[in-house]
């Protein structure tokens, strides 16, 4: 799989985490390390660049809101915009990890 | 917009990030110590997961940079596709813009060169002009004694030096024909005070301007070339001017230029002699001002010593001294001519941005579909609204570059036009500071007329306008109203300029026919310099001009031939104070001024000039003592009112008890000697072989011959008469009295040929405007017209509801115009002769042409409207 894919896997974690609320980026790669039983670590060298890349995008905005104690975290939540995209990588995902599967099955 | 806003947004983005990496950070830590590390351990932890943060924060950034050029290219992109998709559109969107800004470019270059860019001397700021000042004269030259006093007396200066300019330039002799060569001769200081160098040899050395000292000169690089072959094996080679032999020192180079029109050839040294005189005044006298040194120091320095000097001499009349500017002098009234020309062609690139505005309008009404698509499927409003500028400010750079092609043609033609109505007119080009002048306009321009039609396009409501099946659909009413008042505001602007170069074509025609006080028909003139080195003597003077005048009137296809220091209608060479008989002499008292001229008798039978009383001068006047002047009907009425003034005397010059008496032997109608828009001056005239006058002053005549017939047919019968008698005499300055009238007003009618052309520009512009406006409404409300006419609505109705709009907006365009010209014309009463800045009749005049040409305009878009079918318009949904 190529860089590109990858960054769609990335992608399409951060929009689902996103989904259920607004959350910053540390909380992100908590969040997926956490649903996914700790198998999944995020690149967390790669996340900022792409949470930009999404802000850019239009798919996320983001928000300072006061995190904690005397403290402002930049809080990211997902747009209109972003929801469609989260629903098309979704069935777009299922479609490749279906065939992929397939394809392991019947190899 | 949010997009919008984090392109200009105003936090800082970059700190941004860095406090949400520390938060990252932080917490990171804080979950590490939690479980259970030493504080330093979690930290690194945190780092290493994180990875290196300068790495991280260059990816981000460029996150967003990238996003920008991306953008921008795109927008270009879509821009050069979307006017290339509408050829017509673009041309005359770019056309209009080309005139508009290329107008600007032009004057533009025009006001750099001669108001902003600083003269070409090193540290020109700092150069200054003397003049003395008293109640007679504000700016006035220096006699000698004024100006030895102030070389040794200033103390502001790092150098001054005495420039004597000669109207009609120094005769050049033993290189071919003689002729006459203008230059200045100018005191050993003139090219240090400069500091300029020359490109060959060297300048004056100090002393070089005592007299008793060989006599030197300085040459321009083109009197070098021409003159010298430029061989510089010419310096120290000797030639003669006005019959002295001076030795060439130095060339200058050829960016160097000097005089009254940049055009002086060469600079001989000025001697001037230790007899200190005043007056006469005959010295412009330049000075580097003191660094620290200002303007009013400067001032009270050379007072004092005009004070001081005019003590000395106490009938010269009362003085004080005052210091200009060298660029304030150099570019005079012209400041005001260009202003208002800046002005004039700021209002026509306005015109031309409403123009492609309201074009862009009524595009952007057929391309509301597509904005709407395109608003749909996610384009925000920021972003439709950056796509519509990048086109607007593409197309106002494409003008631009148009408009410098233009306004480098223009430029050619106005200097070629006329190259003396402009000071510093060989300084005017497109430099770095015009083109920068011109893209800022450029740009500016698009984001103007941008503007408009990208809050239009952004106000597209997606929903409505897709939801209606037509593709052109009607624009909501506020579009309209845009259109509206940007056609009034044209026609405003155009009446503004239309009324301004309606004020000066009166005032050029007022002017055109004053009368002169002569019948300029068939008359030749030209000048004659008398070398002093051959003609010394009066008696040498007087009677080569008698053999001269005796010959020439007796050249077949003459009528009468005379000679005269000044020439009308704006060669005056001398004013002069009188005394009447009776007046008692009082020091310090400023006396009357007159125009003096010494003629011959045959001068007023060449001009046709009235005898109104007494006698002109005959034969019996030449008896030595005998001192006699006519007078013009001006002094008359001034000086002598109520009485007959033949018989009585008076005296001329400064007050002198011991000047000679000079009888009043006759009246003369009036002449104009100091241009047509000036009032009438007393003049007298005296006799030129009158021996109470210094030969010096009639050295230099001007000759006036009348014709039969055409005047330039007897110019080679005039050379070859002067020629019989002196071989080898420069004839210059060969114009008919016509040519000179012309002259004389080439600046006023070069103002009125630049400002005619931007009115009627402006009325090109506003016409295409209005025909543009009314045509696509015609088009727009084809299905309505359709259903009035099903409705019963006569032809001549539908004709007249479309001129009626068109003549509506035109009507509150001309009210909105007259009133801000009523204003704005006052700023043009300095240039108007004997016309009021508000003149009812050229106002009147202005506002009919509008009317009449708006009408014209929207006569054809009207006429389309009366042929519609209505069947068809209705089916047209």
């Amino acid at each position: 799989m190529g860089n590109d894919k990858l960054q769609g896997a990335l992608d399409l974690l951060i929009l689902k985490v996103l989904a259920r609320g607004p959350m910053h980026g540390y909380g992100i790669t908590n969040r997926v390390k956490q649903l996914s039983g700790d198998v999944l670590q995020v690149e967390e060298g790669s996340l900022y660049p792409g949470l930009h890349r999404m802000e850019r995008d239009g798919w996320i905005v983001a928000d300072w809101k006061p995190s904690g104690k005397n403290r402002r975290a930049k809080f990211y939540r997902l747009t209109p915009a972003g929801r469609k995209r989260l629903a098309e990588e979704e069935k777009n995902w299922d479609r490749v990890t279906g065939a992929v599967a397939k394809v392991l099955r019947f190899a | 917009m949010r997009r919008l806003q984090s392109l200009f947004r105003r936090r800082n983005p970059d700190r941004e990030l860095d406090e949400e990496l520390r938060f990252h950070l932080e917490e990171r830590t804080r979950e590490n110590i939690a479980a259970g590390m030493s504080p330093e351990d979690a930290r690194r932890a945190a780092r290493l997961l994180l990875g290196n943060p300068a790495l991280i924060k260059e990816d981000t950034r460029a996150v967003w940079t990238l996003a920008v050029l991306e953008r921008f290219w795109q927008d270009l992109a879509y821009a050069v596709r979307s006017l290339a998709k509408s050829p017509g559109f673009t041309l005359a969107a770019v056309l209009t813009l080309a005139l508009g800004i290329g107008a600007n470019s032009a004057i533009f270059s025009v006001v750099n060169a001669v108001l902003l860019r600083p003269l070409p001397y090193p540290g020109s700021d700092r150069i200054a002009i003397v003049f003395l000042h008293s109640q007679r004269i504000n700016r006035g030259a220096l006699g000698s004694a004024d100006f030895l006093a102030l070389e040794q007396r200033q103390q502001s200066f790092d150098g001054v030096a005495a420039v004597s300019t000669f109207n009609n330039g120094l005769t050049l002799t033993g290189q071919g024909d003689p002729v006459a060569i203008p230059g200045s001769k100018v005191t050993g200081g003139f090219f240090s005070t400069l500091r300029v160098r020359p490109e060959l040899g060297r300048t004056f050395l100090p002393g070089e301007d005592r007299p008793g000292h060989p006599l030197t000169v300085v040459v321009s690089h083109e009197f070098w070339e021409q003159f010298l072959h430029s061989d510089p094996a010419a310096l120290g080679r000797s030639i003669a001017l006005d019959g002295k032999d001076y030795t060439v020192i130095g060339v200058m180079p050829a960016s160097f230029h000097f005089g009254p029109h940049d055009n002086d050839e060469m600079w001989p040294v000025l001697q001037l002699e230790d007899i200190h005189r005043r007056p006469p005044f005959w010295l412009f006298v330049i000075g580097r001002l003191k660094s620290g040194v200002g303007l009013r120091r400067a001032d009270a320095d050379v007072s004092r010593i005009a004070v001081q000097i005019s003590e000395q001499y106490p009938l010269s009349g009362k003085t004080t001294g005052v210091v200009v500017p060298l660029k304030e002098v150099m570019v005079g009234d012209a400041r005001m001519a260009l202003l208002m020309l800046m002005g004039a062609v700021g209002l026509v690139l306005l015109i031309a941005i409403i123009n492609v505005a309201s074009l862009q309008l009524a595009r952007a009404s057929g391309r509301r579909h597509e904005m709407a698509i395109r608003a749909a499927i996610g384009a925000g409003r920021g972003r439709l609204i950056s796509q519509s500028l990048t086109e607007s400010i593409l197309l106002g750079l494409l003008g631009g570059g148009l408009g410098l092609v233009l306004a480098s043609a223009g430029l050619n033609a106005l200097l070629a036009l006329n190259r003396d109505a402009i000071p510093r007119a060989n300084e005017i080009g497109l430099d770095a500071r015009v083109l920068l002048f011109t893209a800022i306009i450029a740009v500016g321009a698009g984001i103007v007329f941008g503007l408009v039609p990208a809050f239009d396009a952004a106000a597209a409501r997606p929903i409505e306008s897709l939801q209606d099946s037509d593709r052109r659909t009607t624009p909501g009413s506020g579009s309209r109203l845009h259109q509206d008042l940007l056609v009034v505001g044209e026609f405003s602007l155009a009446l503004v300029l239309l009324a301004g170069a309606g004020l000066l074509i009166r005032s050029l025609s007022r002017l055109e026919s004053v009368n002169p006080g002569f019948h300029p028909e068939h008359i030749l003139t030209a000048q004659l310099s008398l070398p002093q080195a051959r003609y010394r003597t009066a008696e040498q003077l007087t009677s080569f001009y008698e053999r001269l005048v005796e010959r020439l009137e007796h050249t077949p296809g003459v009528d009468s031939a005379g000679i005269s220091l000044s020439l009308p209608p704006n060669l005056l060479q001398l004013t002069n104070p009188f005394r009447r008989e009776g007046e008692p002499i009082v020091p310090g008292r400023s006396l009357p001024l007159a125009e003096e001229i010494p003629v011959s008798a045959d001068y007023f039978r060449a001009l046709s000039v009235p005898l109104l009383r007494g006698r002109l001068f005959n034969e019996a006047d030449r008896a030595p003592g005998t001192h006699v002047l006519l007078i013009n009907q001006t002094m008359v009425r001034q000086y002598f009112p109520g009485s007959d003034p033949v018989g009585k005397r008076v005296q001329t010059g400064d007050q002198n008890p011991d000047s000679p008496w000079y009888t009043i032997v006759g009246v003369v109608g009036d002449v104009k000697y100091q241009g047509l828009g000036q009032q009438n001056m007393a003049t007298m005239y005296v006799p030129y072989f009158d021996d109470g006058w210094s030969p010096w002053f009639v050295h230099s005549m001007y000759l006036v011959v009348r014709a039969h017939g055409d005047p330039t047919g007897v110019a080679r019968a005039v050379r070859s008469g002067v020629w019989s008698l002196d071989d080898l005499l420069p004839v210059n300055k060969m114009r008919t009295m016509d040519q000179l009238l012309t002259l004389s007003t080439a600046a006023p009618r070069f103002r009125v040929l630049l400002f005619a052309q931007l009115a009627g520009l402006a009325l090109i512009l506003a016409i295409i405007g209005i025909y543009g406006v009314i045509a696509y409404g015609v088009g727009r409300r084809t299905h309505e017209i359709g259903v009035r006419m099903a409705l019963g609505a006569g032809r001549r109705e539908i004709f007249r509801l479309i001129l009626g709009r068109g003549l509506a907006l035109v009507m509150v365009g001309v009210a909105i115009g007259t009133a801000a010209a009523l204003g704005l014309t006052r700023l043009l009463k300095s240039l108007l002769f004997d016309v009021s800045a508000t003149d009812p009749g050229v106002f009147a005049a202005v506002a009919v042409v509008l009317v009449v040409v708006a009408l014209c305009a929207c006569y054809f878009p009207a006429r389309r409207a009366t042929r519609i079918d209505p069947l068809a318009a209705l089916r047209h949904e």
